[in-house]
């Protein structure tokens, strides 16, 4: 896709060498690696509905499934399919997001809460119960929409006015202090008022259980769209991975890139925080084991670290469900443990400053 | 019952959601034994108090000016010792709990959980500051290396003791002990005999009427709290509030009370199956009816099918006048369920 460039620099050269990958992968590799993926991905899936704390039989699960009318107690259709469903979208939301973060700031450390979208989110959230005492999915899904955009554009405005678009940096410092201010804000509501404490408490807690398909529908229009975003970004963050001189040299308009990758980044984060809460580590870690197989080159790397998002979400929320006895352990705790895990070997090999 | 979110709401809030659970877990505490809380007015009218932990405060004259943690200077104000500064874990102006007392005069110097406003506590120049203390386990473990319930840290411990003494009361084991031990400092206080004993046969009056709706029902009560995660169910005997109401002759639910301390777990998928109880008494934080029934696989539940679920429970002080009242709310409760299935 770069062949039209004057003098190319196939980016996975650069990205060879930024992150010392072993090989670069071929693309026959890279297309089976996705295949291979996507079957990982439905194998989480069929995990995800057959297993839960409730041990019912594969046999009662698979006639459940087949006819809803047969589903005591409703643990089929009332908690597997919700939370399996929204599992699939969150996952790959967080990881799409996670790989155009990384992208964009060429920080590998970068997760989607970097740009304040996260923060945003959370605040417009509480002022939503504050205000109006209300904390429906529907409701939730638009303030989290509405908070992180606000966030997004504050940070890319106080960037903007600084020095400029061009370096990933004045966007990560802006970003690190609008969250800060949206964080302090958020702590002030919330422990002024119990009941937006107690409305928030429920929401902060990044989990797939307890939560239903309603809003769903519409939190999936927002993700495609930001998905749309992400996939027109893929050719600016190939650029953007030679740095932004280079990038800029190759006529990339730096800034028409930044606000794509910003959309598709607030997006895709506000759709899956609007369902969930704050769910953390998968759009840090997903990108970065997709990087390992795929390599650099955004146009494989995007649907891998989605891939690998939902497989990752789906089956760190299984294991949660069954090591808890009659309770359940939340997906964020699961992750935090995985995904830490995950960060200690990232960081051991040594590849994290080189993006 | 102890609010859950409480102890750990700010490091909750600071450590994102990851760790409520735990914190959950670690905020659920109470016991068994209550340590007899000694105090005795020594002569030439120097004060001594020793309090749960074994602190013993030596004064030189009663205390008079006392600064307390919301859930005790309610239980003080109902003996008609008034506090001159108070601290809460949220904002004290909306605590319904004072409704009945006119705090009006008193220093407000803490509305969040852990927040104490130190300057003007030092203003308000008390002579001693009550808090509590909940015990770690089910033999009453008192942890008295750590900062006491209501206070953020050890550190602020450590700058509340240069403003003035701290004692602790336990709450934890026997509901009745922790009664008679805030009452007890209420007394060494100065509180007045015949309003202690106005107090006492209110108390009772009250109880006699939940152990007689006791014996009238034989609905079992279901104290919870709920969220995403699932179903938090308090254990009775862990909880002196719900242990001085089983004791009284009220059935609640208590399916393993053998296992982990405090709460009994369900997830969605289990609650509706597992768990037991004509009527719900639902913690005013977390999930309310509506909530619960907007989960497909606890909607089925036959007490929420009925009905017989209280949105927005929670513990009263835990003095006698406040326990009077809502023990009578309770014995109300009995006497309108009907037992199920």
């Amino acid at each position: 896709m770069r062949q039209g460039y004057a003098y190319t620099v196939h980016p996975d050269t650069i990205q060879r060498s930024a992150t010392q990958a072993p090989r670069r992968p071929s693309p026959l590799t890279r297309a089976v690696v996705i295949v291979v993926l996507a079957l990982v991905t439905l194998l989480a899936t069929v995990l995800s509905l057959l297993l839960g704390s409730n041990l019912i039989d594969v046999g009662a699960v698979i006639g459940a499934l087949l006819d809803p009318a047969n589903d005591p107690g409703a643990v089929v259709w009332g908690s597997r399919v919700p939370r399996t469903v929204l599992g699939l979208m969150v996952g790959f939301c967080l990881g799409i997001a996670g790989a155009v973060m990384q992208g964009q700031t060429r920080n590998p450390l970068a997760d989607p809460g970097i740009f304040g979208v996260s923060a945003g989110a959370s605040l417009a959230v509480v002022i939503g119960v504050y205000v109006l005492g209300t904390s429906s999915v529907i409701t939730t899904l638009l303030l989290a929409l509405a908070g992180a955009l606000v966030a997004s554009v504050v940070v890319f405005g106080v960037a903007a006015l600084g020095r400029g678009l061009t370096s990933p940096v004045p966007l990560a410092i802006a970003g690190t202090a609008v969250t800060a201010l949206l964080v302090a804000i958020t702590s002030y509501l919330v422990l002024s008022d119990e009941t937006t404490l107690a409305a928030y408490r429920i929401w902060v807690v990044g989990s797939l259980s307890g939560r239903t398909l309603d809003g769903a529908g519409a939190a999936a229009l927002f993700a495609l769209a930001g998905l749309v975003f992400a996939v027109a970004n893929v050719r600016s963050l190939n650029s953007l991975a030679l740095g932004t001189e280079l990038a800029h040299g190759l006529g990339e308009n730096l800034v028409r890139a930044r606000i794509v990758g910003l959309l598709a980044i607030t997006l895709l984060t506000a759709s899956a925080v609007a369902i969930t809460g704050p769910i953390g580590f998968i759009g840090l870690t997903a990108p970065h084991i997709a990087r390992r197989f795929v390599g650099g080159d955004h146009q494989w790397l995007l649907p891998a670290s989605g891939l690998i998002g939902a497989a990752l979400l789906l089956l760190c929320d299984v294991i949660g469900r069954m090591i808890g006895g009659n309770a359940e352990v939340p997906v964020g705790v699961v992750l935090a443990v995985v995904g830490g895990i995950a960060f200690i070997v990232i960081v051991r090999r040594g590849k994290v400053a080189t993006l | 019952m102890k609010n859950l979110a409480t102890q750990n709401s700010r490091t909750a809030l600071k450590r994102s959601a990851l760790l409520v659970v735990p914190a959950l877990t670690l905020a659920a505490l109470a016991g068994c034994s209550s340590s007899d809380t000694g105090a005795a007015s020594t002569a030439a009218g120097e004060w001594s108090y020793t309090d749960a932990t074994g602190t013993t405060v030596t004064l030189d004259h009663t205390p008079e000016r006392i600064a307390s943690y919301t859930d005790y200077a309610v239980g003080l104000m109902s003996y008609g010792i008034d506090p001159v500064a108070i601290f809460g874990r949220f904002d004290v102006a909306s605590d319904t709990r004072f409704d009945e007392f006119d705090i009006t005069d008193t220093a407000v110097v803490g509305n969040s959980y852990g927040e104490i406003d130190l300057e003007a506590l030092a203003e308000a120049a008390p002579d001693l500051i009550v808090t509590g203390i909940y015990p770690t386990d089910r033999e009453g473990t008192l942890d008295t290396e750590g900062a006491y319930y209501g206070v953020a840290d050890v550190e602020q411990q450590e700058q509340l003791e240069k403003i003035a003494p701290v004692v602790a009361i336990e709450v934890g084991g026997r509901g009745l002990d922790v009664i008679e031990s805030l009452t007890a400092l209420a007394e060494d206080l100065g509180a007045d005999a015949s309003t202690v004993a106005a107090a006492k046969a209110e108390f009772d009056a009250a109880a006699a009427d939940l152990t007689a709706a006791g014996e009238e029902s034989d609905v079992e009560v279901t104290q919870m709290y709920a969220d995403a995660d699932g179903i938090y169910v308090v254990k009775p005997q862990d909880e002196p509030e719900t242990q001085l109401y089983s004791e009284l002759g009220v059935t609640f639910t208590d399916l393993n009370p053998d296992t982990d301390y405090y709460w009994d777990i369900y997830s969605w998928e289990n609650a509706a199956q597992m768990m037991t109880g004509d009527v719900l008494l639902v913690n005013n934080e977390g999930f309310q009816e509506a909530d619960l029934l907007a989960q497909p696989t606890f909607a089925s539940h036959p007490a929420l099918a009925a009905g017989q679920v209280h949105d927005g429970w929670v513990g009263a002080a835990l003095d006698y006048h406040s326990q009077a009242a809502h023990m009578e709310e309770l014995a109300t409760i009995l006497r309108d369920s009907k037992k199920l299935g």
